[in-house]
Parts: structure tokens; C-alpha cells; sequence
């Protein structure tokens, strides 16, 4: 399988991550994806008319995105039945909590767009305003829930930590654990394993 | 089941088209939020404050909209729209991505074109129809593909067309891609379709 990539990519991680707590990171060749939000790479662009990273290619030279597709994926490659569990509420609620941090990112990540991509004359406080905000309750609702996120390697908790991974790269400055303090030491304790340590953002 | 909706959202359509394909439309109650009330109306239940968000009788509350739409799917004991496993469920989801990426695309250029003149980006409002065309005409490429079976995937792809319809307007995309056209006016006679359209602009 290759995986096109790019360090600095929260959606990206989460699949890496994914791989790495699967045991099947061996298996996959990273491409580099190399892409601005604004331009695309052309390989990419070819593997994945949508041109997003991270985009997966099988074995069977199929593409596979985006990255909650990708990670199914790999659980099923894996043949592993604890990341996701298989129904019942338990798998609601991993699905769920997958779509909270994604929803995390996305906002996060457009803010950031706004404020890195745009010239500062085109920027509009009152759009970036109501993403922030979308953080502010999201991450609310994760220090409610904190006690159901676990120790272990859900799809939900590392699609949370990859989230909040995110904030500390490119949001740091807002200090998202000042009002969290149980949130904050979930991620503190979950952010030393290897999977996480291995993939910390640059770039 | 409550579902958080509105008539003017494509992913709520879809989950809408779902339903109504799986023989629940009668089990939804929609709950329909407006671009000011959402917040307030939906946060309680979803944090994110976004359509649709499917909440159950014991208060659960399942969202976004492709985990609504496999929620749904395990409700009925019809042919899954979403195949349950193998080489199919892969191309049903990846067409499903396809479809709401170029939603998140077409309504970040339906938005961008409403701010204040001074705030529109041109060059990336470029890109971002770039983007959307890219993707439009991979669709035109293996149109013939999604004939073949009803799955979430031709249902999310059909949404976004219909969503391009309804505010980038029809030149956007048909003159340049008659075969996806072709299929889309088809699809768009489905019941499932004409039960939830978009009103007319506004």
C-alpha cells in the first residue's frame, strides 16, 4: 500500500497513527503529498480527483479517501476487532466521537487557512469567529465525556488526541487545557505512546 | 428519531434520500433548523452546532452525516446501501467522499461569493472551482459507473450535483459533462429525489 503524506497534515497523522497502533505501517510506502491547501500535487491529483491528503493506494492500485475510510480500511486489513467495535452503542459512540474531532480539525484547519492563505485585507474576523467557537464547545463536550475515551487505541481517541495534537501545533497560543484539566491529562498520558511521539507535526 | 434539517442542505438531503430509499422517511421527525437558530437549536445535542444530527429516543446522538446514513442502514432489512464489506463497500464510500468534498468545495464558494466584496479571496475562490471541476469531470469519466448499483455512493454524488443546481446554478457543470447530465436527470427522478429538493433560490 502507499500512503501519500505529509507531516503537517492532521488527517494524515490520524491515518499514521492508525497504522502504527494496527502493526501495519510496515506494509504501507509513504509518497510525499506535498501540497499547499491552494495547489494540488499532481500525482495526487491523478490517484484522487479531490486531491486531499491523505489518500491511501491499495495493493490492488485502487485509491481509497478520505482518511475515516482509509482508517476502516486498515482495521479490516489488520483484521483487528478493538479499534472499532464492531455495534451496539459502543460503536455509535467511537463513530461519533471520530466525527467531533474531525469536525475539531476541519474548523481549526479552515482557520487557519483564513489566517495563513488569505491576504490579511480579505480575512473576516466574523467567519473565524464562528469557527472558534465550534472548537470552544466541541472540546467542551470532550472534557464531559473525557471518562469514555480511555487508555487504549480507540478510532475515537486517536482521532481526539490527532485533534488536539493539531491545536498545540497551530493554535498554541489559546491554550486549550486551561479550562480542560481532565481533558488535558488524558492527552498528556495518551500522547506518550510511540505512535504519537513518532508522529508529532512539523512543518 | 429527530433529525436536525434544513431544505436548503445538501447533507442533510442525502441522509434524507437514504432514508427514504431504506423505507424510514416515516421514522424521522424533522426538526428543521434555520442559518441563525442552528447553534442554539443544535448544540445541545451535537457541539459542532451542524446539520443533519440524528438524535434517538434514548437521547443518543449520532452524527455527521456518513455515520447517519450508516446508522440508517443497519434499520432495515433491504440491500444495505452501504455493502457491508469487500471491494464494493470501498468504492460506495470513497464515491461518497468524492460527493461531499465537492459540497464542502461548492459551499465554500457559495459562501465566499456572499462576503463583503473587499473579504472575497479571487484567486482562491479559483482554486476552489478548480477543485470542484477536477472532480466533475472524474465523474464525467466513469459516469456509466454509477448505474450500477444503488449505494450511498451515486446518492451523495447526486446530492452534489443537485446542490451545484441549486447555488452555482446549472452552467456550472452540465455543458461540459452530458453524460453525467444524462445520469443525473435520470437519478433526480427517483422519488427519493423529487421528495427532497431544494426550494427555489433563497
Amino acid at each position: 500500500m502507499k500512503l501519500f503524506y505529509a507531516a503537517a497534515s492532521p488527517f494524515v497523522r490520524m491515518v499514521w497513527v492508525t497504522a502504527l497502533e494496527l502493526g501495519i505501517a510496515d506494509r504501507i510506502e509513504r509518497i510525499d503529498g506535498g501540497t499547499t491547501p491552494m495547489d494540488a500535487n499532481p500525482a495526487l491529483a491523478e490517484a484522487n480527483p479531490v486531491a486531499k491528503l491523505p489518500t491511501l493506494v491499495t495493493d490492488d492500485g485502487e485509491a481509497l479517501y478520505d482518511s475515516r475510510v482509509i482508517c476502516e480500511y486498515l482495521i479490516v486489513e489488520a483484521g483487528n476487532d478493538t479499534m472499532l467495535p464492531a455495534k451496539g452503542w459502543e460503536h455509535w459512540s467511537a463513530l461519533r466521537r471520530l466525527a467531533l474531532a474531525n469536525g475539531i480539525l476541519d474548523a481549526a484547519v479552515l482557520r487557519r487557512y483564513e489566517a495563513a492563505m488569505r491576504p490579511a485585507e480579505k480575512q473576516w474576523e466574523g467567519w473565524s469567529e464562528g469557527q472558534r467557537l465550534k472548537v470552544v464547545r466541541a472540546l467542551d463536550e470532550l472534557e464531559r465525556e473525557v471518562d469514555q475515551l480511555g487508555g487504549g487505541a480507540t478510532l475515537g481517541a486517536i482521532a481526539v488526541a490527532c485533534a488536539l495534537g493539531y491545536l498545540d501545533f497551530r493554535f498554541g497560543h489559546e491554550n486549550w487545557r486551561d479550562s480542560r484539566p481532565k481533558l488535558a491529562a488524558w492527552y498528556e498520558d495518551w500522547a506518550k505512546r510511540p505512535s504519537m511521539t513518532e508522529t508529532v507535526p512539523a512543518g | 428519531m429527530k433529525l436536525y434539517a434544513s431544505p436548503r442542505s445538501p447533507y442533510v438531503r442525502k441522509v434524507r434520500v437514504a432514508a427514504h430509499e431504506l423505507g424510514l422517511s416515516e421514522r424521522l421527525t424533522l426538526v428543521e433548523a434555520t442559518p441563525k437558530n442552528v447553534i442554539e437549536l443544535v448544540s445541545p445535542d451535537n457541539p459542532l452546532g451542524q446539520i443533519p444530527t440524528l438524535v434517538l429516543g434514548d437521547g443518543t446522538a449520532i452524527y455527521d452525516s456518513p455515520v447517519v446514513c450508516d446508522y440508517l442502514d443497519t434499520l432495515h432489512d433491504r440491500a444495505p446501501l452501504i455493502p457491508r464489506d469487500g471491494p464494493a463497500r470501498w468504492q460506495a464510500l470513497k464515491l461518497q467522499a468524492v460527493g461531499d468534498a465537492m459540497l464542502d468545495q461548492a459551499i465554500a464558494v457559495y459562501m465566499d461569493e456572499g462576503r463583503p466584496a473587499e473579504r472575497r479571496d479571487e484567486a482562491l475562490l479559483d482554486r476552489r472551482r478548480t477543485r470542484l471541476k477536477r472532480c466533475l469531470s472524474a465523474l464525467e469519466d466513469d459516469a456509466a459507473s454509477l448505474d450500477e448499483a444503488l449505494t450511498i455512493g451515486p446518492i451523495a454524488v447526486a446530492c452534489a450535483l443537485g446542490y451545484l443546481d441549486f447555488r452555482l446554478g446549472r452552467y456550472f457543470w452540465r455543458p461540459e459533462q452530458p453524460d453525467l447530465e444524462a445520469w443525473f436527470d435520470r437519478f433526480a427522478e427517483r422519488p427519493s429525489m423529487r421528495a427532497t429538493q431544494h426550494p427555489g433560490p433563497g
